[in-house]
């Protein structure tokens, strides 16, 4: 059985339409990704699985359950980590953990197990108010409480937003490790990197997804040959490939410029080019595409 | 059931540990009692009185002296002439000018009729009516005293004696008019406000969505909200009576019990209020300005500086649905009259439809499937 089944769910807000016709499945166990930039309609899509609210077209079951009219049942088993801070921030760290767990009717005690990899981390501060943690112990405090009563799907708001990298990494860890205690878990974010840490992910864009697929096979869906160029001055060099008519597109990739050339076009061609433009000692070589690559040239096909 | 123990216990912790939460809830009832009792107040003394004695005699020296003798009246300088009372009246240096015409005195003596003309500063218009009102009364004394010295037989003038008996507030205290309808406003800052805000709190800060994705059943988070402030509601009626009876003697004729009971129905209507007020604001901002503005148009219409029979029509239907004049009537009645449960069984009975009525109003705008 699949742990989410959304078929064709539609949601809008006045006349903008936030979610039109999303259709996916999650397996159990399965670590799910929503990438996509702000306001591509994540949070309304994990409000309506966290039963918050109801679509205004479509379906949605987790575990076999409508979210609609089965939520009452679905609430003891979701936990649901809102993107803003929503844990009481006047009241003590274990104080929250314990309230969360005491309202699902268990003990802190009880699922200790689950949460003591993220527990102990911020347990030095059990009696500090919520309110006064630093970013990345809040999320974990946040995330502990969303554990606390052994929920069967994690639905993590954008988790990693506003959060060091350190922490980011620490998060994701984290989330490796709950999937290994059967947890399914749907997690949304706009940093493509988190990307490659997902088991299958959706690429979501404007309230339509362009994409599910692994993240492997998401890549290599890229249809055209891509080049990785790379010079010390990165702008120059981006302001110069964008000028040569032998280039299609030119993205700037980390410390490299993710480039496609004209079919007829080899790289030398280029190099040689660019060295005319006076830019010297420019490598140039073929690279696997990233997220972002497939991300922008979906972006382009559906505009 | 258990659940709702561990709700309450989360929501008295936030009280008790939010500095602001404990000192409005001890110092509310405080100042308002030791500040608004004794401050509002509708008694009119030491208005100030300019007179322009025009006859300079005995006869006017003596009114003069009757009329600043008494408490009502502080005497202000005296003008020169007509110009000059009214730069007074404008300025507010004089909220009264008495003129007597030169001719007073020849008046009394019965050549010509005596005249007086009062200016009063009508802006605030009671203030204006008793001012004038006194000062008629102390004229009227002064003028029989003229006549029965001029050897006039009493039993010529057929005058009819009156002596008011003052019941329920022999003393004409003012206070004693005020105090019971202060504790009301109490119970509203309390109610209103404080449970109002702390429920669009949770709404604002998220912890309300986080609380809805929980097993958390929506009358539990109800109950959970009206218990706590419920209770420090009455508390601090409890406190307030305590001051008023400490600072101000007030007397309380009635049953406690009564009073603590109709307090607690009127409580339960505010809450209930509050609740369906909250359901309207997205965030405390917005609530606040709603709140108050049903706080003011409540206290002002109840009849708490005013008598209600003396409104219009149309307000006085308004105040059917007004909760606090309900309570600011049995309040008075139970405190200063010592009424019993059926002198004011109509007034309990609407107070209780209208606090069903606000809680049903209330459970049902909050549809948010908690």
């Amino acid at each position: 059985m699949a742990a989410v089944e959304a078929l064709n769910i539609t949601h809008r807000y006045g006349r903008v339409t936030a979610l039109d016709d999303i259709s996916f499945n999650v397996n159990e166990g399965e670590l799910f990704g929503f990438i996509g930039p702000d306001g591509a309609g994540k949070t309304t899509l994990f409000r309506i699985a966290a039963t918050l609210i109801i679509p205004a077209g479509g379906r949605m079951t987790l575990f076999g359950l409508n979210t609609v009219s089965r939520y009452r049942e679905l609430r003891n088993h979701i936990g649901y980590m809102p993107g803003r801070f929503s844990l009481y921030q006047d009241l003590t760290v274990e104080e929250n953990l314990n309230f969360y767990a005491t309202i699902f009717g268990t003990t802190i005690k009880e699922n200790y197990h689950l949460i003591e990899l993220i527990y102990k981390q911020i347990e030095p501060f059990r009696k500090r108010q919520a309110g006064r943690l630093s970013g990345g112990m809040k999320q974990k405090l946040a995330l502990s409480c969303a554990l606390i009563h052994k929920p069967g799907i994690l639905i993590l708001d954008e988790p990693t937003t506003g959060v060091d990298a350190v922490s980011r990494t620490e998060f994701w860890e984290m989330l490796a490790n709950l999937k290994s205690e059967g947890i399914t878990i749907i997690v949304s974010t706009p940093y493509m990197d988190e990307a490659l840490r997902c088991d299958r992910i959706a690429l979501i864009q404007k309230g339509k997804l362009l994409a599910i697929d692994t993240p492997f096979n998401i890549r290599s869906s890229y249809a055209r040959k891509l080049y990785a160029v790379s010079h010390p001055d990165r702008y120059r060099l981006l302001i110069a490939l964008r000028s040569l008519p032998q280039v299609i597109t030119s993205e700037p990739f980390g410390d490299s410029v993710h480039v496609v050339l004209r079919d007829d076009v080899l790289p030398p061609e280029v190099k040689k080019a660019l060295e005319e433009t006076g830019l010297h000692g420019v490598s140039i070589a073929g690279t696997m595409p990233g997220i972002e690559d497939v991300f922008l040239e979906l972006m382009q096909k559906e505009q | 059931m258990k659940r709702l123990l561990f709700l309450l216990k989360k929501e008295f912790r936030q009280i008790i540990r939010n500095p602001f939460m404990l000192r409005a809830i001890i110092g509310v009832p405080l100042l308002q009692m030791l500040i608004l009792v004794p401050a509002v107040t509708f008694e009119i003394k030491r208005l100030d009185l300019a007179v322009a004695d025009n006859d300079r005699s005995p006869d006017s020296r003596e009114l003069i002296s009757k009329l600043t003798g008494s408490l009502f009246f502080r005497s202000a300088a005296a003008p020169l002439n007509m110009a000059d009372a009214e730069a007074m009246l404008f300025s507010g240096d004089a909220d009264m000018v008495l003129v007597i015409p030169d001719d007073f005195s020849e008046g009394l003596a019965g050549i010509t009729t005596p005249r007086l003309q009062v200016l009063v500063d009508a802006v605030n218009a009671t203030q204006a009516m008793l001012g004038w009102s006194y000062l008629t009364s102390i004229v009227r004394d002064y003028n029989r005293e003229v006549i029965m010295a001029r050897g006039a037989a009493t039993s010529a003038i057929p005058g009819i004696s009156t002596s008011p008996r003052y019941w329920y507030n022999p003393t004409l205290n003012y206070k004693y008019f005020m105090l019971p309808g202060i504790l009301v406003i109490l119970i509203i800052a309390i109610g209103l406000m404080l449970a109002g805000l702390n429920l669009v709190k949770e709404l604002e800060t998220g912890t309300l969505e986080q609380i809805n994705v929980t097993p958390v059943r929506r009358w539990e988070l109800i109950v959970s909200k009206v218990i706590p402030f419920f209770i420090f509601g009455l508390l601090d009626l409890a406190l307030g009576l305590g001051v008023g009876w400490i600072a101000f003697n007030i007397p309380f004729e009635g049953s406690l019990l009564l009073f603590f009971g109709c307090s607690a129905i009127f409580l339960l209507a505010v809450l209930g209020l509050a609740l369906f007020l909250s359901t309207l604001a997205s965030n405390r901002q917005q609530y606040l300005f709603v709140a108050f503005f049903f706080t003011m148009v409540f206290i002002l219409m109840s009849g708490i500086f005013t008598p209600t029979e003396s409104m219009p029509g149309w307000a006085q239907q308004f105040n059917w649905v007004n909760p606090v004049a309900y309570l600011m009537r049995i309040n008075r009645m139970v405190m200063l009259k010592g009424a019993g449960f059926h002198d004011i069984a109509r007034d309990v009975g609407m107070l209780t439809v209208l606090a069903i009525a606000f809680i049903t109003l209330a459970i049902r705008a909050y549809r948010k499937r908690a």
